[in-house]
């Protein structure tokens, strides 16, 4: 499988940004934004997906917790 | 920076406050008016209480001024010291790193053989990537051609070749690599080779590279460094430069390096 050409990726990353944009405005709620997942979907390889699910995961941890909002849980802070 | 910028106007101004200053102490009679005043001996004293005792304000401003140019002084020579010797040590630890030390041989996106004598006399500008890369290598690339073109736009500074190695084998063949460069920069230069040839430049630029697991399309991401490095024209590794950094600020340090090359091979 070739890799995305630069247009490709440019179309992904757009469709991406639409889709965490809309995470953002209804705090986090995916059931709210299904049509820009499916454009998400159909625009990125799935290995893309996987990856920038994960990376939007990382990148809210880190946002929490450089605002110093992020408490780590009980189980954890014991261990 | 400012107490020294003070200092030669405050010793310009010393003359003329030495007259001012010297009514106060004439004779050494001010030091007698404050025995007998300190000692009461006579209250009335000459009439001379009311003026100021000691240096004036302005003398005692003065010597404030000059002690605190002494003092910056001294801190601007401290820090140039410790400037040169922090670039000092940075230059040696970079050498004992021994990157990019020994040769490489793999094929560009031509399909020509290259190595690592071929980029001799050119400044390099080298990144470690995969085609398949979802945002970190496109990212990274794109910053790596903008300092190569803020750099060719600037008359007088000898040319900066642009290198993407792959750490992708597997997939980035010639023709994957020729399409995938076409996209950043005509001079950007794809090298590939076999697994082996990979692993053997990936390990000499400390490059680490691992493949993850495969998906239903055979589709997999390659985590490895992102580093940027910069070499030399006489080949060395001489800089190298993390994802915090920006276009400008490696753009600044690659002048620096042109400024102060030395070519040790002649």
């Amino acid at each position: 499988m070739a890799a995305p050409s630069m247009k490709e990726r440019q179309a992904c990353w757009g469709a991406r940004d639409e889709y965490w944009k809309c995470l953002d405005e209804n705090t986090e709620d995916a059931s709210k934004c299904k049509k820009l997942r499916s454009s998400f979907e159909s625009s990125c390889p799935q290995q893309w997906i996987k990856y920038f699910d994960k990376r939007r995961d990382y990148l809210k941890f880190k946002e929490k917790f450089e605002a110093g909002e992020f408490q780590p849980s009980k189980t954890t802070a014991e261990s | 920076m400012l107490l020294l910028a003070l200092a030669p106007r405050a010793w310009l101004r010393l003359p003329q406050l030495k007259p001012l200053a010297l009514p106060s102490t004439r004779g050494g009679e001010s030091l007698h008016v404050t025995c007998r005043f300190l000692s009461r001996q006579s209250p009335a004293g000459t009439g001379r209480q009311g003026q100021p005792q000691g240096p004036g304000l302005r003398t005692r401003l003065l010597v404030t001024a000059l002690f605190g140019a002494g003092l910056g002084g001294a801190w601007l020579a401290a820090r140039a010291k410790k400037e040169q010797w922090r670039q000092q040590q940075r230059t040696e630890a970079l050498r004992q790193a021994a990157v990019g030390q020994g040769d490489f041989s793999l094929l560009d996106h031509q399909g020509h053989a290259r190595c690592k004598a071929d980029f001799r006399g050119q400044w390099v500008l080298m990144y470690f990537g995969f085609t398949h890369c979802p945002d970190i290598c496109p990212d990274e690339l794109e910053k790596l051609v903008q300092v190569v073109r803020q750099l060719e736009a600037e008359p007088g500074l000898p040319p900066v070749q642009p290198v993407f190695i792959t750490v992708d084998p597997e997939r980035d063949n010639v023709e994957a690599m020729a399409r995938y460069v076409q996209d950043f920069h005509p001079r950007l230069l794809g090298l590939t080779g076999s697994a082996e040839q990979v692993a053997q430049v990936s390990r000499s630029y400390r490059v680490y590279y691992s493949a993850g697991p495969k998906d239903e399309d055979q589709d997999y991401i390659v985590d490895h460094s992102i580093a940027i490095y910069l070499l030399s024209p006489d080949g060395l590794f001489t800089d190298y430069y993390g994802r915090a950094r920006s276009a400008e600020q490696i753009a600044d340090s690659v002048r620096r390096h042109m400024a102060t090359f030395r070519s040790v091979l002649h």
